[in-house]
């Protein structure tokens, strides 16, 4: 990719400061805008979607910090739309979409938004959001399935660029389409929400264009992309130059299937750093295939996450990450490849990343985290309604220990969205969430401890329903660093402490019935450094929390806890500790 | 009727504000605050105030109050061991929360600890449905076995939070009663009574807090309220709530997460009071300190209110704070003040959220600071006065600043020092205009038709330039700004808010339902009032709704027509839904065949009181030379550079005087910039009206 060149004149630093300030609150505003006028479950609870300010050649130039897995494919996206709306095709109040998932980022459910902004006559920037939608056809509820989904035509409806609203008016043929094509009227609700997010971005966008005058807009924009081209130069070459390499697996692509293999060598070059694929295993037949845009997304992430942690992401930034992928790859497949499900490929794409970045920089890396289980689950008939269900059942776990903190308890990553609430999902499907808490000993032991596994149990309430599960670590566990323990395996239970329990596949479709119970584990997250150097007052503390057993606090982590009251037996406690040094002496002698 | 007193707590200052209500006369004091604890500063400024005034205390008739207690309990974990009684399964609520990241790429990034620890959180058996039917019957026997755990542990408050509560609070309220005959030594507060709405998690978050803040905050309130009677004063004493209105000693104790924002929102009322000065009923206020800036819309005459607010947040970024659902003036924050430090980030400059605090301070300060400030910009700029900060009892340091800011700023980015320090006082404004157009413009209010009222430190010297930016056309620089959120207090009416979650589509089927709603909310309305001692004659009800469409998952807030309602007043409820959707979001954003649903149906109960008012400046002659103390040099962009500008000392300047701009007004707590191109009016209540 070519580099950034600054514009043939000058800008003074304040109004640059100011203009900047300006771009980044009109992303963010976008996405309240967003989040408060949708209607499915996905973008309303979850936060699914992202926004963005693009400059008038189509440069990403401000996010508003959403899902990553979309903010690393905007930039290129927004490209490929503009391709099929050259300049001058478009006008004010316009709005192409694109949910192609080899232009967009990666699967049909995300539907892409483009406005152009005009100042009079004069094209200055392009408002951009994205929205996940929680239906859009194909072979089952939530377009998400992985089994048996061979290609992009079972998963659902797809839009290359189409112009969906024209001069502030939607084209009611083209909505018309896409409800008969979904199972749910949401989508055209969220559709319409998408809309009113780009008309408040276009409005603040042309207001800093007028105030600043639109030559020192565009230039201020240019601006943005060379600084940050240059603070991301400054950060890599910081960073020891070489090739280092990681790698980890998928445990399959549904029941009797072999793993994915996941290879990463990244390198450090002089000005630029290289995220390389080669050797992992190819594109399969199941819906979980991850688009090399959404591959390119969290690989982003990744690196920004020890380079740049808190600069605002935009292509100055991203244009210094390079992602090699072999054409076929399950990272890069060729057109028409599954894809619905690739949400679950995305922590693997970022923990192979992170692996190798661990060896880089130790001090800004995490271990891996728990990750998530999505279970969809429909039924035809909700009691409630007598209208078709359909809810996302989502469960997330803790994130990986930091070298030098303990990973936060529950909390999406390296995803990012919010859960829906229990008494909101009991009042918009018809189920009933018996539990939703931590597993006590599920997380990797460590120095610093990943966060814990997370349980939640929800019985159906109508007569019959469908779940269409979504996970991964069933086989393999996420990894500690530095001499930190795995967490936990995740685990779907049919039925729990019943004579009819049943662990069901992590990508299975299973037909239930009423008073059924789903009992969804995530995994555990990765720990970081020796579980035997942990502070025993944190471990204490885990302790009184019912987190950590006494078993595990003597035996992993070399603690010896007494009870009644509660509190660290200091002499018990050397000894253990003395003992595990000598065993480690007499191992390596 | 008696003297009314204000009293506002702050971090550095307890401001009194004393007013006469037969006479109109005023008087105004303050002295240092006493953290350790707040209500020996107030019992020694009271003392001081009434000898001063040949006064004793029981010419009071009514003590109005501002306090930061409840805030500074959360922020420094202060608190006393609190528990959670939580529905069996959900134990992990609080730790659960809704699950976010709210530092997108910093795997650092933490949450704040929970008020209440794990071990501490205790289930008992028990279920609702969302429709309020009962699916396990509470499991009573539990509970008491919890009580016991309860003082075993040393709990002294308790909140109890089960699903779907606010649809039916009956097992809520029964381990209230439980909980009374077995532990009646701890203090409870359940979650159908504190804020019934659904989201478990932030409903949980804002019961929990209430519990955590409850035996401090009743501590404190009985104690002043016990030494204020002692002191012979024969009124109630009431204090200032986070919806800007007051209640009385009573109801704090039970509801003590309402005074929160107690300190800003008596800032914000102050605000308020200035309408007529500024002839029109449309203000912002704007109070700018050390660390932070506040901002808040007033419209109609009425702080705009917020139904969510964070608290205990990082850098000020949404989603990293404790969440409190209770209706607040709706202040938006930004980490930016006087205190703030500039540096180069990324080719520009970047200010905040990093302050110098008052240790060791801008490097003016001499007290070690070595990285500029934003005060530093400002002293550089000739805004401020070497020698008359804080009226002369601290002198600056400005070949230190100005140094400070060559160093850091100017050279690296190849500006000269001016260039530099403009750039830091216009970006940190800028900062502030950017705040309020998130919350005009964008919401489809215009700034021009607002006025900008400055106060704090830091206010009165950003406050033109801010309203320059805004487009606003006047800024009123109201008297006795230093202790002005006390002044603001004199004139806080008793309100008091109630809500209740019911999910109904507008449908002539919801008619009678929501008849009976607003009846019984208004019910216990006028029960709490009663008990306030306010007669029935002076209360007043005002409805409103968080509405949206069906199958969206946030409401807006609607201010509803007079209850109760027909089948014909549907389509003007529907209407006044449209109205306020398509002024946030755009006409063309939604189909006027949806559905609308009613959420939160909420009652403002307001007690109206009579309107102060106070006693007039002396006008004179109308020369404003008698009050010139000073001429200097001063850096404007109007003048593209340093400029001859006139110092005006405010206590000097009387009713009727006229000042144009260029002109620095100077005095005891504060500096007031008035930019070139404006004209300034002493009005007869002492406050300076500048247009733009």
């Amino acid at each position: 990719m070519s580099s950034i060149e600054p514009l043939d004149t000058t800008i003074d630093p304040v109004t640059f400061s100011v203009v900047w300030g300006g771009l980044l609150s009109t992303a963010a505003e976008m996405g309240s805008t967003l989040l408060r006028t949708a209607y499915s479950m996905t973008v309303r609870e979850g936060s699914d979607f992202s926004t963005g300010v693009f400059d008038a050649e189509g440069n990403m130039v401000a996010q508003g910090d959403y899902s990553p897995g979309h903010l690393g494919s905007m930039a290129f996206t927004v490209r490929q739309m503009l391709d099929y709306y050259p300049v001058g095709s478009l006008g004010p109040g316009d709005a192409v979409i694109c949910n192609d998932p080899t232009i967009g980022s990666g699967h049909l459910p995300d539907f892409f938004m483009v406005t152009p902004v005009y100042l009079g006559e004069r094209l200055v920037g392009y408002a951009v959001n994205i929205a996940h939608h929680i239906d859009v056809g194909g072979s089952a509820p939530g377009s998400e399935e992985v089994v048996g989904v061979r290609e992009t035509c079972q998963e659902g409806i797809r839009f290359l660029p189409t112009l969906l609203f024209k001069n502030g008016e939607p084209n009611r043929e083209i909505l018309r389409i896409i409800e008969a094509n979904v199972r749910v009227k949401d989508v055209i609700g969220d559709l319409h929400a998408q809309f009113a997010a780009n008309m408040v971005g276009a409005n603040r966008i042309r207001a800093l264009a007028e105030q600043y005058g639109p030559e020192q807009f565009a230039t201020c924009m240019r601006q943005i992309l060379v600084q940050s081209q240059e603070a991301m130069l400054a950060a890599i070459d910081e960073l020891p130059k070489g090739t280092y390499h990681f790698s980890d697996k998928l445990d399959d692509v549904g029941p009797g299937t072999e793993p994915v293999h996941m290879q990463m060598a990244l390198t450090i070059a002089e000005d630029r750093i290289i995220c390389d694929f080669e050797g992992t295993g190819p594109q399969r037949e199941a819906g979980m295939n991850a688009y090399m845009q959404y591959t390119r997304s969290y690989c982003i992430a990744a690196v920004k996450s020890v380079t740049l942690p808190r600069a605002p992401q935009n292509f100055g930034i991203i244009r210094c990450i390079e992602i090699r992928a072999p054409q076929g790859s399950f990272v890069n497949p060729k057109p028409g490849a599954a894809s619905g499900a690739r949400a679950v490929t995305a922590n693997r794409i970022y923990e192979v990343v992170m692996g190798a970045l661990a060896q880089v920089v130790p001090d800004r890396v995490i271990s891996a985290s728990s990750g998530f289980c999505n279970p969809k689950v429909s039924g035809s008939v909700s009691p409630f309604t007598g209208k078709p269900f359909l809810a996302w059942m989502s469960a997330v776990g803790g994130v990986g220990a930091h070298r030098h903190r303990d990973g936060q308890e529950a909390t999406t990553s390296p995803t990012n969205g919010t859960n829906t609430p229990v008494e909101v999902q009991e009042m918009n499907a018809p189920v009933f969430i018996e539990r939703m808490e931590l597993i006590p000993d599920s997380a990797g032991a460590g120095r610093f401890r990943g966060g814990m596994a997370l349980r939640k149990d929800l019985r159906l309430v109508a007569d019959i329903g469908l779940v269409t599960n979504l996970g991964d670590r069933y086989e393999n566990q996420p990894y500690g660093l530095e001499g930190g323990l795995s967490g936990t395996c995740a685990a779907t239970v049919l039925n729990p402490d019943t004579p009819g329990e049943r662990y069901l596949h992590s990508k299975g479709t299973y037909a239930l019935k009423k008073g059924d119970v789903l009992s969804m584990r995530t995994a555990g997250a990765g720990g970081f450094g020796d579980p035997k150097l942990r502070d025993p007052a944190r471990v204490l503390s885990d302790v009184r929390a019912g987190l950590v057993s006494i078993e595990a606090a003597r035996d992993i982590y070399a603690v010896a806890i007494r009870t009644a009251p509660l509190a660290i037996d200091e002499a018990a406690t050397a000894m253990l500790r003395s003992a595990t040094a000598r065993g480690v002496l007499e191992q390596a002698s | 009727m008696g003297l009314r007193i204000g009293i506002d707590i702050g971090g550095t200052f307890t401001d009194f504000a004393v007013l006469d209500p037969e006479t109109g006369s005023f008087a105004i004091g303050k002295v240092l605050s006493t953290p350790a604890d707040p209500a020996e500063a107030v019992f020694e400024g009271l003392r001081g105030l009434m000898a001063a005034s040949a006064r004793d205390m029981t010419a009071v008739s009514e003590v109005v109050h501002a306090t930061t207690i409840a805030t500074n309990t959360v922020i420094q974990r202060k608190g006393p061991p609190t528990a959670l009684i939580t529905t069996r399964g959900f134990r992990d609520v609080i730790l659960i929360g809704r699950q976010k990241r709210w530092e997108l790429y910093d795997n650092a990034a933490g949450r704040p600890a929970p008020l209440v620890p794990r071990h501490h959180v205790f289930e008992v058996p028990e279920r609702m449905l969302w429709d309020g039917s009962v699916e396990t019957a509470l499991d009573e026997a539990a509970v008491r076995d919890v009580a016991q755990q309860l003082r075993a542990n040393g709990i002294v408050a308790v909140a109890v939070c089960f699903l779907h509560s606010y649809a039916n609070p009956d097992h809520e309220q029964r381990v209230q009663a439980i909980l009374q005959e077995e532990v009646p030594e701890i203090m409870v507060s359940i979650s159908s009574d504190v804020s019934p709405l659904y989201r478990e998690f932030e409903r949980t978050s804002t019961t929990v807090m209430n519990a955590y803040v409850m035996p401090g905050v009743a501590n404190y309130v009985e104690r002043l309220d016990e030494e204020l009677k002692r002191m012979g004063v024969d009124g109630p004493m009431l204090i200032m709530q986070s919806n800007g209105g007051v209640a009385t000693a009573d109801v704090v104790k039970r509801f003590p997460i309402r005074i929160i924002e107690s300190g800003p929102a008596a800032g914000v009322l102050t605000a308020a009071r200035f309408a007529p000065a500024a002839g029109t009923n449309n203000l912002i206020s704007f109070d700018m300190g050390g660390t932070t800036a506040k901002l808040c819309l007033v419209e109609g005459g009425k702080p705009l209110l917020t139904s969510q607010f964070e608290v205990d947040m990082t850098h000020l970024k949404k989603g990293s704070g404790l969440p409190v659902s209770i209706p607040a003036v709706d202040l938006i924050e930004i980490g930016s003040g006087g205190g703030s430090i500039a540096k180069v980030e990324l080719g520009g400059i970047s200010i905040g959220p990093e302050s110098a605090g008052s240790v060791p301070g801008p490097v003016c300060y001499g007290r070690g600071g070595k990285r500029p400030t934003v005060t530093d910009a400002d002293l550089t700029l000739g805004y401020l006065n070497p020698g008359y900060f804080l009226g002369g009892e601290m002198s600056l340091d400005a070949a230190g600043a100005k140094e400070a800011i060559d160093r850091e700023i100017a050279q690296p980015l190849g500006l000269d020092t001016m260039q530099a320090a403009w750039g830091i006082h216009e970006i940190v404004t800028q900062q502030m205009a950017e705040a309020a157009r998130a919350v005009t413009i964008s919401c489809g209010k215009d700034p021009r038709s607002f006025a900008l009222v400055p106060f704090g430190g830091a206010g009165p010297v950003h406050g033109a330039r801010l309203a320059r930016m805004l487009g606003c056309p006047k800024v009123v620089f109201p008297r006795a700004a230093g202790v002005e959120s006390a002044v603001g207090l004199l004139m806080a009416e008793t309100s008091l808010d109630l809500a209740r979650t019911q999910v109904m589509t507008l449908d002539e089927a919801a008619i009678p339902t929501l008849n009976a709603l607003f009846a019984d909310l208004e019910m216990r309305a006028r029960e709490q009032m009663e008990r306030s001692g306010i007669v029935p004659e002076r209360q007043r009800f005002t409805a409103s709704c968080d509405m949206r469409f069906a199958g969206q998952g946030y409401e807006i807030a609607v201010d509803l027509p007079p209850y109760p309602y027909t089948v014909a007043d549907l389509s003007a409820l529907r209407e006044a839904f449209f109205e306020a959707y398509a002024r946030s979001y755009g006409a063309r954003s939604f189909e006027t065949g949806w559905d609308v649903v009613g959420v939160h149906w909420r009652l403002r109960a307001t007690a109206i009181g009579s309107v102060l008012t106070m006693e007039d400046l002396e006008r004179l002659d109308g020369d404003v030379s008698r009050a010139i103390k000073d001429v200097r040099q001063v850096w404007f962009p109007e003048t593209e550079g340093f400029t001859p500008c006139t110092v005006y000392d405010r206590y000097r300047l009387s009713a009727g005087d006229v000042v144009s701009g260029p002109a620095i007004v100077e005095e005891r707590e504060s500096t007031i910039v008035l930019p070139p191109d404006s004209t300034t009016r002493v009005d007869p209540h002492g406050n300076l009206v500048t247009e733009l």
